[in-house]
């Protein structure tokens, strides 16, 4: 039988007696990208938190290649799971480099620093996103999208199996966004890693699925999963009127042997049509 | 990342500007000591020490000039590297060694002492005690309210070192103004003028440890200044590292202030002037603090030793001579690297 990378059993967790997670499960297979859309407040990045060890369940579990979350250090869990977050928090002027490089600290013990081999390791990383040139820049004087493509180099240099991603894009320009995007959709081809990534965007999940890439949607409503499934399965009219209540419309059309899908919205729903 | 050959010359620089500094201190003093008779002590040490009429020359240098430019390297390197290492610790560049309250924790255990004891040992022993435990209390004010724990703790510092400062006026105002006062006043305005190899010895001791711990971490505390979270998913325990910190930097303060007085501004300052010089990988960064304060400690006891004929206290001095060089650095490199 083949290991799911990531399992999540019924996930619950509260905050200050508010639910804010309601058994969730679902379970993230090698190479494969899971998106999951959802309002603000549903419970996303709750959810990740959780998987990332940084909120402890109230009930569930998580399991990672077969191990219990809970049972990895912080160390053998950073080997498993990187995580790219929206957006970085005020730091001191780090270079590029040495941003990347902390990517490598899980695997360098806690009186250690990591050496030679792992500056060439995060050298490589960042040629994998196209952002060598930019090794001596100061980190925190990039703009959104440079700084984001920076984090995902030091996710790849991290090793790790699966990549969190929180909204990669929210902050970003039109192309930016689809840099980042394309980066996503390629090192999920080339290196066979999982993901699984807020967003909220729907349309990157017809991307990814257009790229060929396995890919899978969640939609969250209230701290639980309303639909699991392909993208054309749950990114529909129905699903959109009920969770967001957005009337939508989907599109199709092709670029050469490319099929492109998207979705547009159209209005509010005024009550009647979809109830 | 710095290119190799600055990387040399400044790693070079760190190693040799502390002897020379430290054997230039020995040629200067308010006693007028002729320059070759001072090379000839430290040449022909026998024929000194075994001529009794010459003792009190070779005493000056070996036991007066000497310990205290040792003194004064390493405590104004531990108070710069704790400085550097909390900043970084805690995201907050205003942050100083003293944050946690060992140096108000510390001060009041001295005054203690000084009131009470009046015994060198007892006031080291007593600075020291108050300082750790003026950490601990902090901390433990800290884990009271439930926010980022950097926040709390610094909080928790703010608060311990304010009660610690008002029992130290509380202190300052029932000691015997002829006698005690102006000790306690001396003592918490910083000084090295006691400085001999016993002082030498008991502050090396914590602090010795302290740096160690600090050095080995260092990695961790530049992953530890992106914040709890990216810190915690690139695999560094968080508790683990900061409470590794928190003991190290308190050690290594305490046994510094203990022996030298609360010397504040340096453990603020020399980060942000070597962070200008070096960039802020914390690898780099804080052996260079540790170089730079010490030096920087150095001179400025120098210059409180030999300006006018009675001591300037080195709290003092180190913000006057301090802050205008903090400026002419941050002119020349228009803060570059700097937070």
């Amino acid at each position: 039988m083949v290991m799911a990378k990531i399992q999540v059993e019924n996930l619950s967790f509260s905050y200050h007696d508010q639910k804010i997670l309601n058994g969730v499960s679902f379970t993230v297979e090698q190479g494969e990208i899971f998106c999951i859309f959802g309002p603000n407040g549903c419970g996303k990045t709750t959810m990740l938190d959780c998987i990332l060890g940084l909120n402890k369940p109230d009930e569930g579990k998580v399991f990672i290649d077969g191990a219990d979350a809970l049972t990895l250090s912080p160390a053998q869990k950073a080997q498993r799971i990187a995580y790219v977050s929206q957006k970085s928090d005020r730091t001191f002027p780090y270079t590029v480099l040495e941003i990347v490089l902390m990517g490598r600290t899980a695997y360098s013990g806690l009186f250690s620093s990591p050496g030679k081999e792992d500056i060439d390791i995060a050298e490589q990383a960042l040629n994998s996103v196209g952002m060598y040139k930019f090794k001596d820049r100061i980190f925190t004087k990039l703009s959104g999208g440079e700084a984001q493509l920076i984090k995902i180099a030091r996710a790849i240099a991290q090793k790790a199996r699966l990549i969190i991603f929180d909204e990669p894009t929210s902050h970003l320009d039109f192309r930016h966004e689809l840099n980042v995007i394309k980066y996503i959709a390629q090192i999920i081809k080339d290196q066979g890693i999982s993901v699984i990534m807020a967003t909220h965007f729907l349309n990157h999940a017809y991307f990814f699925e257009d790229c060929g890439l396995p890919t899978r949607v969640a939609l969250m409503e209230n701290g639980a999963f309303g639909a699991v499934g392909f993208p054309a399965d749950v990114l529909n009219q129905e699903n959109m009127a009920k969770i967001f209540r957005v009337w939508t419309k989907k599109f199709s059309d092709s670029n050469g042997d490319r099929v492109l899908n998207y979705l547009v919205p159209v209005d509010f729903c005024t009550g009647g049509e979809w109830q | 990342m710095l290119n190799k050959s600055y990387t040399k010359f400044v790693a070079l620089a760190c190693l040799v500007l502390p002897i020379m500094l430290i054997l230039l201190s020995l040629f200067v003093g308010r006693y007028d000591l002729k320059i070759i008779d001072i090379l000839s002590i430290l040449i022909e040490r026998e024929k000194w020490i075994s001529d009794p009429e010459r003792a009190i020359e070779y005493a000056l240098v070996f036991d007066i000039r000497l310990p205290r430019a040792l003194l004064a390297f390493v405590v104004g390197g531990a108070l710069s590297i704790c400085g550097g290492a909390l900043q970084g610790m805690f995201r907050n560049p205003l942050v100083d060694s003293g944050m946690l309250g060992v140096s108000a924790g510390a001060g009041f255990g001295a005054c203690l002492g000084i009131v009470f004891f009046h015994h060198s040992f007892m006031i080291y022993t007593l600075s020291f005690c108050f300082g750790i435990l003026a950490v601990l209390l902090s901390f433990l004010t800290g884990k009271i309210y439930d926010s980022a724990p950097t926040v709390t703790l610094v909080l928790g510092g703010v608060i311990i070192s304010s009660i610690f400062s008002a029992l130290i006026s509380f202190l300052k105002f029932v000691a015997d103004p002829m006698e005690k006062l102006p000790t306690i006043t001396f003592w918490l305005m910083g000084s090295l003028s006691r400085a001999n190899f016993e002082d030498m010895t008991v502050a090396l001791i914590p602090i010795t440890i302290g740096v160690t711990g600090i050095m080995l971490v260092r990695w961790r505390v530049n992953v530890l200044s992106l914040g709890e979270r990216e810190a915690n998913t690139l695999g560094v325990n968080t508790g683990l590292c900061r409470v590794i910190i928190i003991i190290c930097t308190s050690i290594a303060t305490a046994g510094a202030v203990c022996v030298s007085g609360t010397i504040g501004w340096i453990g603020l300052i020399i980060p942000h002037i070597v962070r200008m010089l070096v960039g802020n990988d914390n690898r780099i960064l804080l052996p260079v603090c540790l170089s730079v304060g010490g030096c920087f400690l150095l001179i400025v006891d120098l210059i409180a030793r030999s300006i006018v004929s009675t001591e300037i206290p080195l709290g003092v001095l180190t913000a006057l001579v301090g802050g205008p060089f903090f400026i002419v650095i941050l002119k020349r490199t228009k803060g570059g690297g700097s937070w």
